[in-house]
């Protein structure tokens, strides 16, 4: 008996043991290596694919929106709250506050740090809904048709995986594909040409397109195609956005038509620079947003163009035309989160979005869950980091909007938009510290991370300890302004 | 100096399963939190390496010392199994 114990005390406890070390290691080999490659991005595991969203049910109320986003109202929401005359005194006040920055070479407003968010912005300002880098008809490309070659068709999986290919190729981080929905496409193609004026209050708008985008609109250079196209639309001023029975999306002086055959959304989730975005709120800060909007419409402009190529139509879209999150979400690129942002298990809410309609048929994707609602309920790092106090502190999503700029009929935990962008005209640029704050917006190079994301995908009682482990390393907090122009960068970008 | 009448006793003591099992916990401990030293510091997040610096050296200190205290000649342990 004490001979049969003492086999198995040793031997069987040693090979349990090791059973267990195994499966463990495995467990958690399997729980942080890739998943399927429905995204053209191998994705972890514990990245839930599902069939309805965990946030963002909706109620009949939810039509389209009218398009009275926060840059459109500020003005008269301002006048209306503070007199008239309050916005022109802000907007001065501000003006006034910048110059002097500048001159003072204020860290993270210098001359340098300006600038270098107006470039970053370059190709932004070139994409108008429409026209240019956003055309929404065939400009410099040849339809397969034009070469007397019948157009790309494979199985529904095989185009998606075509499209995400391509996307990814012209720097999509995360692409999706999510079915039309037409509440999710806005009423108006609001006109927001802002004038643009020097120190000495010169007008500096932008009144002629970039070269580029005028080399585009005639065709592309290097070749005849595109002589005979219509001349290029004007900019848009506060357009319908339509949908109809047609073949091809068309703009007009009144509307911007979009094709009812369009049951395809290729969403689109651009990575932004998080070391500049960790600079927020400044211009250098600003210029983490700047750049992801120009990759932006590098990506879809591009994305655009290929599937023109292959024989379909395409719309190109960044946040015009129609609200990106919705999107996103139903596409299974991340989660609607405390922000009332898209937050993605990849790269957190340091994310720019957009999108390509088409008419291409391909394989949908699903939602996604990996626990970010329920970490969202306990965390409230954002809301507590927001210095207007614009973002909610409820423990529970809600359908009750904040004001205008909110679209009623859907389940979020709503913004105060009008504090956010006061802020703004106190920073003198965009702010994006909720962006920068929030847990998920870390690097991707460090494997504990991704461990952590994946047990509070399955383990929300550890959402506590987490925050607070969050704010102990010292993760969401500004870096240092003028080291970004000195430091070292002969590597991979942090 | 030593006779050639003394008696010398070697003993070999073979080490607790669970002591294998432990040393690797450590050592993937050490590692991940190497790992996310280098990593933070190459995020410029340096609070985070410098913590994790600070949590690796503990470690390696307290499992280099854990080995030589238990590899010490003549003391009595009462964990080890003596063959």
């Amino acid at each position: 008996m004490e001979g049969i114990r003492k086999q198995i005390g040793r031997r069987a406890l040693l090979k349990a043991s090791g059973f267990a070390a195994a499966s463990g290691a495995l467990g958690s080999l399997w729980a942080l290596a890739a998943g399927g490659s429905a995204n053209a991005r191998k994705r972890a595991r514990w990245i839930r694919i599902v069939d309805r969203p965990t946030l963002g049910e909706t109620t009949a109320d939810y039509k389209r929106f009218s398009g009275n986003d926060i840059f459109t109202i500020y003005r008269q929401l301002k006048d209306q709250r503070d007199g008239a005359g309050s916005f022109e005194a802000e907007q001065a006040s501000k003006a006034k506050r910048l110059a002097t920055w500048i001159k003072e070479k204020k860290p993270g407003y210098s001359l340098p740090d300006r600038q270098l968010s107006e470039g970053a912005f370059t190709v932004m300002h070139s994409a108008k809904p429409g026209v240019g880098l956003l055309a929404w008809t065939r400009t410099s490309v040849r339809a397969p048709e034009e070469m007397a070659t019948p157009r790309y068709t494979a199985s529904p999986e095989e185009m998606a995986n075509t499209v995400k290919a391509a996307a990814r190729l012209y720097g999509a981080g995360l692409v999706g594909i999510a079915p039309m929905n037409e509440a999710y496409v806005s009423l108006l193609v609001p006109h927001r040409e802002q004038p643009r004026k020097d120190s000495s209050g010169k007008d500096t708008s932008q009144k002629t397109q970039h070269p580029m985008v005028q080399r585009q609109e005639g065709g592309h250079p290097s070749c005849e195609h595109g002589k005979d196209q219509p001349p290029a639309v004007q900019p848009p001023q506060d357009r319908d956005i339509v949908f109809e029975d047609t073949d091809v999306p068309s703009v007009t002086d009144t509307k911007f038509v979009i094709p009812r055959k369009m049951k395809w959304v290729v969403a689109i989730a651009i990575p932004m620079d998080l070391d500049l975005l960790s600079r927020a709120p400044t211009a250098l800060g600003d210029t983490a947003a700047a750049l992801g909007y120009s990759h932006s419409a590098f990506v879809v402009a591009s994305l655009a163009v290929f599937i023109r190529g292959l024989g379909y139509e395409a719309i190109p879209c960044v946040n015009d035309t129609a609200q990106s999150i919705p999107f996103a979400v139903d596409a299974g690129i991340g989660e609607l989160s405390r922000l009332n942002k898209l937050v993605t298990p990849e790269f957190g809410a340091g994310v720019r979005l957009c999108k390509v309609f088409t008419d291409m048929p391909m394989a949908y994707d699903k939602p996604v869950d990996f626990g970010l609602v329920e970490f969202c309920k306990t965390c409230k790092k954002c809301a507590e980091a927001c210095p207007s106090r614009a973002l909610s502190f409820d423990d529970e999503p809600s359908f009750k909007t904040r004001g205008p700029w909110n679209n009623p009929g859907h389940k979020a935990w709503f913004e105060d938009s009008y504090k956010c962008y006061q802020y703004w005209q106190k920073t003198g640029t965009g702010c994006g510290i909720c962006l920068a704050s929030c847990p998920y917006t870390k690097g991707d190079q460090a494997w504990i991370h991704e461990a952590v994301k994946a047990t509070a995908s399955i383990a929300p009682a550890t959402d506590g300890v987490f925050r607070a482990m969050d704010d102990a390393f010292g993760y969401g907090k500004q870096r240092d302004l003028e080291q970004w122009w000195t430091k070292d960068r002969s590597g991979r970008r942090g | 100096m030593t006779n050639a009448t003394d008696v010398f006793t070697i003993t070999i003591r073979r080490r607790p399963w669970w002591f294998w099992a432990l040393a690797g916990v450590w050592l993937l401990l050490e590692v991940v939190i190497f790992q996310t030293a280098f990593a933070s510091a190459r995020e410029s997040e340096y609070r985070a390496a410098t913590i994790c610096w600070i949590a690796a050296a503990v470690v390696a200190g307290g499992g280099v010392f854990g080995w030589l205290r238990r590899g010490q000649a003549g003391r009595p342990d009462k964990w080890s199994k003596q063959l």
